[in-house]
């Protein structure tokens, strides 16, 4: 019996990928020994990150890491994907959406539409400005070029923000050749991580999403043709990364606040960035307008976010 | 052989205009990035720009393609071609397009897939500007496609070489 | 079939196919697109190709090749470089060999307003090839005078060999550019050193100019001396803004060539004949590049996806064992050896990828390899037997330059490009200082 090779392509880099996949793939392929293996490739290695999808869809590629935003997948939930704002303010509440408020099923049934299976979601870091000019005010933010996700760019052009999108590797160049003034794709960690804090001088603690959401993907059919126990151990393995990222990112983004070098921290003052947060929920009745999937998930986020004022301390303080 | 003679004269003439229009292109590109350059300097940085720069770019060197075939500015490598014969180049020519010939019919089929995706899911740029993208993609396709009419072209040239007619190579 | 053998198959059928002589993208395309299809072909395999389409259009700094292109054929179409050659004729011509010296400086200047060294070669050998062989300077020595010089077409900033460098190792194109400008200073020093030696020692090879013909009234040679202050504008109007991040490196591209095309039509010499050659040869040399790129991008995506790179890692760094700076000198001498017969873009797009990232991880400063790189693949094209400068010398020289003496030319500068080379190997900082002085924030 020969080993079932799969090729699977993620949206990070090697520098990031070191920490939010290539651990998870090591141990499948190390588990599955002969039976089978992964081999992974990095952001736009194969195919370019605009192309994953179709990629996949076809066949070209088995299976993706990704969020649907980036990704542009062709389904009702994309703007949901990566940083949907003010959707989530703590890394678990991306899980709890997704296992305890309904969003699985809505994924599962958008992505089957378009012949995908979507595996499982999980939580990455919250979304910050990481700037060359310190951002103080939300005037600041005015006129600045800067690399964020699709949706969260439409969200934020109505502050000034110009979104510029270009591939995930060439982020750091496009900072030193002048194309970018800044970057508002990840928390501390990843600034750190990515190589992204050499090229940039502060940090806006105020965050436009606490947690980004991900998830991992395969060609329908070469899923459906996985025996049962490999697709279960893909899924442990599948966890096993949503884990390592829970304490990865949430241990880094404050030990790096504190003790992080390279970067200056600024913050915007509360009752100004009140404005940013408003907008954020006429922005999501926009989205909900758009269809009737978006306002099923819309409507889950708004009850999610009021339950958890309701619950008080430590879900929400004030 | 009439028949390979007009198709000659109605390809080359049609690609030659396409060429001589696009390479204007220059200008716009040009004229996109001075705009991005000063609607920063003195406004909002545009959205589209750069955007907009790279479809100009791709229509640029897609739609140009044919013609610069027909100018000779596609390198070979004269190491060993260099040297012989108008004949034996004709000859060597006519068979290994086919190889330029298969790669051109792959690249259209993926793009006709990828443009038919287009168009099936309102495919748009994953950028806030957002622009639909079946109208590049269509471009570059018809831009594959004149190249492999091109190809096919060199190929009857060849043809017509080696029954002994004058057929004047590509020049710059 | 194991994965690697698959990997040398592909390279080779490659080689092969360039031979025949057929253009060489529709060669490395064809090898990409049959090897997807062969090995993924059930499974989407077709559209790895314009996959790479898709991903070129991405490639934003790709912007700046139709610019720099456009910027070396209007100086070169319009011949505003003909006064500052008669600008180093009168100041320089009263030395032994100070037309070859005045040469060099010329080609020095050339290299801050074009990015490829094409246009140094066309002009050096229309314009001061045929005057040095007129006033009695050798044609071994001139020939390689003016093919060393334009080697520092893309050394020197701008440079779009830097700027693809640049994309294949994810470096800023900034910090690149500036590395190349001592690096290119010093060899051009070199090579006048060299001059100025030679022609000591044997005056015939070089004479001075007559008494007579240096005659030139003070007021016409401070006149002359201003025909320098045009490249100097042009570099400016185009790195200040670029430098300050006033504007990006594609606007900036867009800035420099309107700049030059701006100092053609001031200067009365864009007439309808430079304008037509100018945007046509700029199709045609684009299209060239885009189209190589574009079927070698999707040839590395086959080679990513077979996962060649790690393969040359290990049979250079396990099987062989070597220290970083063997793999060096080797990867080096390989070049040497692939630039006799692959061409420049080719070069660039399909063997850079595969040892770029593994410099990387081997510990070295990606923007000194940059550097080197680039004078290595241009020493590449000056070696006989077979070499693209070379070859382009050839066309374009004065009947009276035979082969014979083009070769013979070359020795001693490829000798003083690779004393170039070693220095900058062994202190770094001759290329790195600059980008840090600049750049340091
Ligand atoms: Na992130
Ligand atoms: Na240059």
């Amino acid at each position: 019996q020969s080993t079932i090779k799969w090729r699977m392509q993620t949206y990070a880099g090697a520098a990031l990928a070191e920490h939010v996949i290539d651990p998870a793939i090591n141990m499948f392929n190390k588990i599955a020994g002969d039976r089978m293996q992964i081999e992974l490739f990095y952001a736009d290695q194969l195919v370019p990150t605009g192309e994953l999808f179709r990629a996949m869809q076809r066949g070209t590629i088995d299976a993706v890491q990704s969020d649907d935003d980036s990704m542009a997948s062709p389904t009702e939930v994309t703007v949901f994907g990566g940083y949907f704002p003010f959707a989530s303010r703590y890394s678990l509440d991306v899980p709890v959406l997704f296992n305890q408020y309904g969003l699985n099923e809505i994924w599962d049934e958008e992505y089957s539409k378009v012949g995908v299976k979507h595996i499982s979601a999980g939580s990455w870091d919250p979304c910050h400005f990481a700037t060359k000019d310190p951002i103080r005010s939300l005037e600041d933010l005015k006129g600045k070029r800067v690399f964020t996700f699709p949706t969260a760019g439409r969200f934020l052009s109505q502050f000034g923000v110009v979104p510029v999108s270009l591939p995930w590797e060439d982020i750091e160049v496009a900072m030193q050749t002048g194309e970018l003034d800044g970057i508002a794709w990840s928390g501390i960690t990843e600034d750190y991580t990515v190589g992204w804090a050499d090229v940039t001088n502060y940090f806006l603690t105020n965050n436009i999403s606490g947690a980004w959401a991900g998830s991992f993907f395969a060609n329908q059919d070469r899923w459906n043709e996985l025996p049962e126990d490999l697709q279960a151990l893909f899924r442990v393995c599948c966890d096993q990364s949503h884990y390592y990222r829970q304490w990865w990112y949430w241990g880094g983004e404050a030990s790096l606040r504190v003790n992080g070098p390279k970067m200056e921290l600024t913050t915007i003052p509360d009752a100004e960035w009140a404005t940013v947060e408003d907008a954020a929920v006429k922005f999501w009745d926009e989205i909900a307008a758009e269809s009737e999937t978006k306002a099923k998930v819309v409507k889950i986020i708004k009850q999610y976010n009021a339950d958890m004022v309701k619950a008080g301390r430590p879900y929400r303080y004030g | 052989m009439t028949f390979a003679r007009k198709y000659i004269t109605f390809i080359d003439g049609m690609n030659r205009l396409i060429g001589r229009t696009v390479m204007y292109g220059i200008f716009v590109m040009m004229g996109i990035l001075l705009w991005s350059s000063i609607s920063k300097t003195f406004f909002l940085p545009s959205l589209w720009t750069l955007e907009m720069a790279q479809f100009a770019m791709v229509a640029y060197y897609i739609l140009g393609g044919p013609y610069s075939i027909q100018m000779g500015s596609n390198v070979r490598m004269d190491l060993l071609y260099g040297e012989w014969s108008l004949k034996r180049q004709a000859w060597t020519d006519a068979i290994t397009v086919f190889f330029l010939i298969t790669y051109l019919c792959v690249l259209l089929y993926g793009g006709y897939d990828s443009l038919s995706y287009s168009l099936q899911y309102g495919e748009r740029s994953p950028t806030a500007w957002r622009p639909y993208l079946w109208p590049i993609k269509s471009i570059m396709c018809l831009g594959i496609f004149l190249m492999l009419l091109q190809a096919i072209s060199e190929f009857l040239k060849d043809i017509l070489r080696l029954r002994g007619e004058d057929i004047a190579k590509e020049t710059i | 079939m194991s994965y690697e053998l698959i990997a040398i198959l592909m390279f080779s059928t490659m080689m092969l196919m360039l031979l025949t002589g057929q253009r060489v993208f529709g060669a490395i395309g064809f090898v990409a697109v049959m090897a997807s299809l062969l090995l993924w072909g059930d499974r989407g395999g077709y559209d790895l190709g314009f996959s790479a389409a898709m991903k070129l259009m991405k490639w934003y700094p790709l912007l700046t090749l139709p610019m720099f292109i456009f910027m070396g054929y209007v100086l070169s179409e319009s011949k505003i470089a003909d006064d500052l050659y008669k600008m180093f004729h009168v100041w320089m011509g009263g030395l032994n060999g100070g037309l070859a010296i005045g040469t060099i400086g010329l080609m020095v200047l050339i290299s801050a307003m074009n990015g490829l060294s094409v246009a140094g070669m066309a002009i050096g050998s229309t314009i001061a090839l045929p005057e040095l062989l007129k006033r009695g300077y050798d044609k071994k020595m001139v020939t390689g005078v003016i093919q060393a010089g334009s080697s520092l077409g893309i050394l020197v900033p701008p440079s779009v060999v830097l700027v693809l460098y640049a994309m294949i190792a994810r470096q800023p194109v900034g910090q690149l550019w500036l590395a190349g400008v001592v690096p290119g200073l010093m060899m051009a020093g070199m090579f006048i050193l060299y001059i100025v030696v030679r022609c000591k020692m044997n005056p015939a090879l070089g004479p001075a100019l007559s008494p007579e013909e240096r005659n030139v009234p003070r007021e016409e040679k401070m006149r002359l001396l201003r025909a320098g202050l045009l490249p100097l504008g042009i570099f400016a109007a185009m790195m200040v803004p670029f430098v300050n991040g006033w504007t990006s490196l594609v606007e900036s591209s867009a800035i420099g060539a309107l700049t030059a095309f701006a100092a053609a039509i001031l200067k009365g010499r864009m007439t309808r004949e430079v304008f037509e050659n100018s945007v046509r040869n700029t199709l045609g040399i684009s299209c060239m590049f885009m189209w190589i790129i574009l079927a070698a991008l999707a040839f590395g995506a086959v080679f990513d996806g077979l996962g060649a790179v790690k393969a040359i890692e290990s049979v250079f760094t396990e099987k062989l064992g070597l220290s970083p700076w063997m793999i060096l000198i080797l990867m080096q001498l390989s070049f040497i050896l692939m630039g006799t017969f692959l061409d420049d873009t080719a070069m660039l797009v399909i063997v850079a990828p595969l040892y770029v990232p593994l410099v990387g991880e081997l510990g070295f400063d990606l923007i000194w390899y940059g550097v080197l790189y680039t004078i290595t693949t241009q020493i590449a094209y000056m070696t006989p037997p077979f070499g693209y400068n070379l070859f382009l010398m050839r066309a374009m020289a004065p009947p009276e330059v035979t082969l014979r003496d083009i070769y013979g030319s070359i020795l001693p500068f490829v000798l003083v490009m690779t004393l170039a080379l070693a220095t900058i190997m062994i202190f770094p900082q001759i290329a790195l200082w600059l980008p840090e002085y600049v750049y340091n924030k």
